[in-house]
């Protein structure tokens, strides 16, 4: 077994589901002028919902997967209908807080409303692997490395090239000047909340497999994509993707040539340490007060 | 406020009235109650167990005016709260247990070491924006965490570190004992706090948060502000640590995790930004009442998750209809009975900014 | 007025994502002046004011203030001359710096804190003349007690050079547009500066407050012994209060003079003309 290579394609798989988490925390970040700290715990409970409907419902995976959308798709707009839209007056640290309340109602929600034993998810495809120049990879991780680069390109082409994308990116540059050039503001950041979510419970689908559904089984997912967007800065998208990857294989190659108890703590503290050197981060370009 | 006005209505009532309306007296007064109780529990007035629950709602409203400081008048979020106390309990355990030093070196050591690394933490994450103290502050708790879950020579591991009662000034504390050190401390800390924000100080940091650049202008190195801010709220985190250790005399890995951090950010919210009272009033609100109220209610009392549904909804309530929390409701009540006060403007604070120090 | 200049910009160039917002701008002002600027929208006024109080850093050029022997500290010291100051270059130096040299603003939206009254709102802008320690004033030791009455009686008084004292103890939330006008600007006295910079200080403003504002910069000048430069559109106010003009458009310098020269000026009438078409 190759002993670089192997690692490599294991970290891209994790690397995808941080970029997932991340992309989502960015476009509230550049729309809302919020972080969304809720992001890993709206996608706990979204990712919840699959397992349980997966589970006791019988649907094939894919199935409980679009129900796991509709879930997603429905906490962003109420998230951001019933709560972020009427805090007109809250400053951004206000809407922060709100969103780390979010994570405990959300925690607490999560094993009322779907039951306290924990549950399993299985993978899209269950089987097989293919032999790589002395690694393997499963077909399932190749699957999780494609949804997480199709989507993220998918989104910078839609950010890049679509009027949508045009709206989205006036909404983050300038709001209020957004507004009164016609582009919907508001309908943007309800998509952008939405969109969070939807990736969020992707991300979480993605990772159940390896581990057991939880309320706390998306934390490092919440973690890493937030340092995603540290790492690669908050002023691009495709920055925090790149972080997202990076911070994966960083993660890997330290659990498993340093320390496999302290992988990434030791890579927290380099992130720190990298922060000294590029507050912005990769990505970013130093960011101006407006006077 | 001047000195003639004093003599000419000298009565004792009118002394005493005085004399309530200066903060520092407050506290004072207020601390003097809270002893009374561990002797309420003694004459078996009160429950043990409910004077348990009261010493952890003063702990955590110690905490949480660390925090209030950072939150309230600096406008930054921490979600290390609950690493920088563990580390407080660990080290107190440390220094009392390990290394025999006894009970002022071990509290030294739970306030100095925790408030170094703040420093650190707040020195490399708050160059750049102020929500990047949030997930530097994360990520520190989560090393913190792991930390105390891996070092087993310093924190027992998941086993847990097992403590004692402290022995001060040669005597043997007991719970009655620990639990007035709370107190006292929790007073001199509402002082503290109280002498930071009412003067140049709390100035700065007010002005930093309404506006940087303004806080800027006017002088304010906003940097080495935000790190005062940062500094204090991780010295009371450790202070907190410190007491949580000495009073129950354990501590476990898994007690320091997000969601103590996200409960403290909630005391300070609901009790009232800014507020020192409120704080206070709001710790009990997240601490006591699930513990004493929500978990005897028939029914939904089991329901594992409520604590949290209880926390995380108050936030996301009194943000969106309340922002002044509980402190804002007090005003509400006590206004008809005040003088015509101000307009019905966003934080009416103003009463203890009228008291100046006596010339 | 006297002919010695406190500011002197020389030659100030910036530039945002390749659009230059300053370009190669050159001008002084006098002590004791009341001075203006003006130009049409987008002209880079404010953006001056932001590379003098180094909120933004310019590409090019320098900044000179002159300063007062009593207000340098450290290595700044060296550059006194015969006549008890400095000229430092500004240019670098950290924005909270620069308010202990002399140089103190106003913003554009008044930037008060709402929260705090007008009292402590005014002791804000007295924040590097407090001399106690932190640990002095976290365990109120005398000098600190000291020191915040000292402040508290002189911020008192720059209230009531401005009109406004009886309000001191309300909450500057809430308060009309004019009186959060007169706080910024009693903030900015409380540092004795020697150069007051108002960023549009008649914007929101009515008639008669215009008309008493005009009147206020004249007695700040003469009562604080200081000069004001302001950026205005109120050309009613820049004419009848200033006693020279500098006019801009682009970034780039247009005409300096007396208010009747520069509203005879054909280049700045143009300039104004163009605006408007």
């Amino acid at each position: 077994m190759d002993l670089v290579l192997q690692p490599f394609l294991r970290s891209l798989e994790t690397g995808s589901v941080y970029a997932l988490a991340a992309l989502g925390i960015i476009i509230v970040w550049r729309t809302s002028l919020v972080m969304h700290f809720a992001q890993g715990s709206m996608g706990m409970f979204a990712g919840t919902a699959v397992a349980f409907v997966f589970n006791r419902s019988g649907l094939p995976l894919w199935q409980s997967v679009l129900v796991g959308v509709a879930v997603a798709v429905a906490l962003g707009f109420l998230v951001d209908f019933a709560i972020i839209r009427r805090l007109k007056r809250a400053t951004a640290v206000g809407k922060e807080i709100i969103t780390l309340g979010l994570i405990m109602v959300f925690l607490g929600l999560a094993p009322i409303v779907f039951g306290t034993d924990p549950m399993l998810l299985p993978r899209f495809i269950p089987s097989g692997d293919i032999k790589l120049a002395g690694a393997n990879i499963s077909y399932n991780g190749i699957l999780n490395i494609l949804i997480g680069v199709v989507i993220a390109a998918g989104l910078f082409l839609l950010l890049q090239k679509t009027k949508l994308g045009l709206a989205v990116r006036a909404t983050a540059s300038n709001e209020s000047t957004a507004r009164l050039m016609g582009v919907p503001t508001r309908s943007v950041t309800l998509l952008a909340w939405a969109m969070a979510g939807v990736l969020g419970m992707l991300a979480a689908v993605m990772i159940a497999p390896t581990t057991t559904v939880t309320p706390t089984f998306m934390n490092t997912v919440q973690v890493s994509a937030l340092f995603a967007c540290v790492l690669g800065g908050f002023q691009t998208f495709y920055g925090p993707v790149v972080g997202a990857y990076l911070i994966a294989v960083l993660s890997n190659f330290l659990k498993l040539y340093v320390s496999s108890v302290w992988g990434d703590q030791l890579m927290y503290l380099l992130i720190l340490v990298f922060l000294i050197f590029r507050p912005n981060g990769l990505f970013g370009k130093t960011y101006m007060q407006k006077v | 406020m001047s000195t003639s006005t004093v003599t000419r209505t000298a009565s004792p009532l009118n002394q005493l009235v005085k004399a309530l309306r200066n903060a520092h007296v407050q506290f004072i007064v207020f601390g003097a109650l809270l002893c009374l109780l561990p002797f309420l529990a003694k004459a078996g007035l009160m429950r043990n167990s409910t004077l348990s629950t009261l010493a952890f709602v003063l702990i955590y409203a110690i905490i949480a005016l660390g925090l209030n400081l950072l939150l309230g008048y600096s406008g930054l979020i921490s979600l290390g709260t609950a690493g920088f106390v563990g580390l407080g309990a660990y080290l107190a355990a440390y220094f009392q247990d390990d290394l025999g030093l006894g009970f002022w070196a071990a509290l030294l050591a739970a306030l100095v070491i925790p408030t170094f690394i703040g420093l650190l933490v707040g020195f490399v994450s708050l160059r750049v924006r102020s929500i990047y103290l949030a997930i530097a502050s994360l990520c520190i708790a989560e090393i913190l965490l792991k930390t105390f879950e891996q070092l087993d020579w310093f924190t027992h591991g998941t086993a847990g570190k097992q403590s004692r009662f402290p022995v001060l000034f040669g005597f043997q504390t007991d719970r009655s004992t620990v639990f007035i050190i709370i107190v006292v401390a929790l007073v001199l800390g509402m002082m503290l706090i109280h002498n930071t924000v009412h003067g140049q100080l709390g100035r700065a940091l007010h002005t930093m948060r309404s506006s940087e650049v303004a806080a800027q202008a006017m002088g304010v190195n906003v940097l080495k502000y935000k790190l005062f801010a940062f500094s204090m709220a991780t010295l009371y985190a450790g202070l907190g640590g410190a007491l949580y250790l000495f009073f129950l005399r354990s501590s476990y890995p898994s007690t320091w995790n997000l969601f103590m951090s996200l409960n403290i950010i909630a005391m300070v919210v609901v009790g009232g930004l800014r507020s020192i009272f409120g704080t206070v009033a709001g710790a009990f609100v997240i601490f006591a009442v699930p513990e004493l109220v929500l978990k005897k209610l028939p029914v939904i009392g089991d329901v594992a998750g409520l604590p949290y549904i209880f926390s995380g909804l108050l936030i996301v309530l009194v943000i969106m209809f309340f922002p002044n929390g509980l402190k804002g409701l007090a005003d509400l009540v006590v206004r008809p009975f005040r003088r015509r006060g101000q307009a019905p403007t966003p934080a009416p604070s103003q009463p203890e900014t009228e008291e100046v120090a006596p010339a | 007025m006297s002919d010695q200049e406190v500011l002197r910009i020389d030659h100030l160039s910036i530039s945002f994502g390749g659009l230059k917002a300053l370009d190669d701008l050159s001008f002084g002002i006098f002590d004791r002046e009341i001075f203006g600027l003006i130009g049409p929208n987008g002209a880079g006024k404010t953006t001056v004011f932001n590379c003098v109080t180094q909120f933004y850093r310019p590409d090019a050029g320098d900044v000179f203030l002159t300063v007062d022997q009593s207000r340098l500290s450290g290595h700044d010291r060296q550059a006194v001359d015969a006549s008890g100051q400095a000229r430092l270059n500004l240019v670098g130096r950290p924005v909270h710096s620069i308010i202990r040299l002399g140089l103190v603003r106003t913003f554009q939206n008044v930037e008060v804190v709402k929260e705090l009254s007008l009292l402590d709102n005014v002791l804000v802008g007295g924040h590097v003349d407090f001399k106690a320690t932190m640990a002095e004033q976290l365990l109120r030791l005398p000098r600190a007690r000291r020191e915040e009455k000292l402040y508290r009686d002189k911020a008192m008084s720059v209230l009531e050079f401005l009109g406004v004292d009886h309000l001191a103890g309300q909450l500057a939330g809430g308060q009309p547009y004019g009186v959060l006008k007169k706080l910024e600007m009693a903030r900015t006295l409380m540092a004795e500066p020697r150069l007051i910079i108002l960023d549009e200080p008649a914007a929101g403003l009515n008639d008669t407050e215009t008309e008493d504002l005009s009147q206020t910069i004249r007695q700040i000048r003469d009562n604080y012994d200081c000069a004001v430069w302001l950026v205005e559109h109120d050309m009613r106010l820049v004419m009848s209060v200033c006693e020279r003009i500098c006019a801009i458009s682009f970034g780039k310098f247009l005409a300096l003079g007396t208010p009747s020269e520069i509203q005879g000026n054909k280049v700045v009438q143009e300039a104004y003309l163009g605006e408007q078409e």
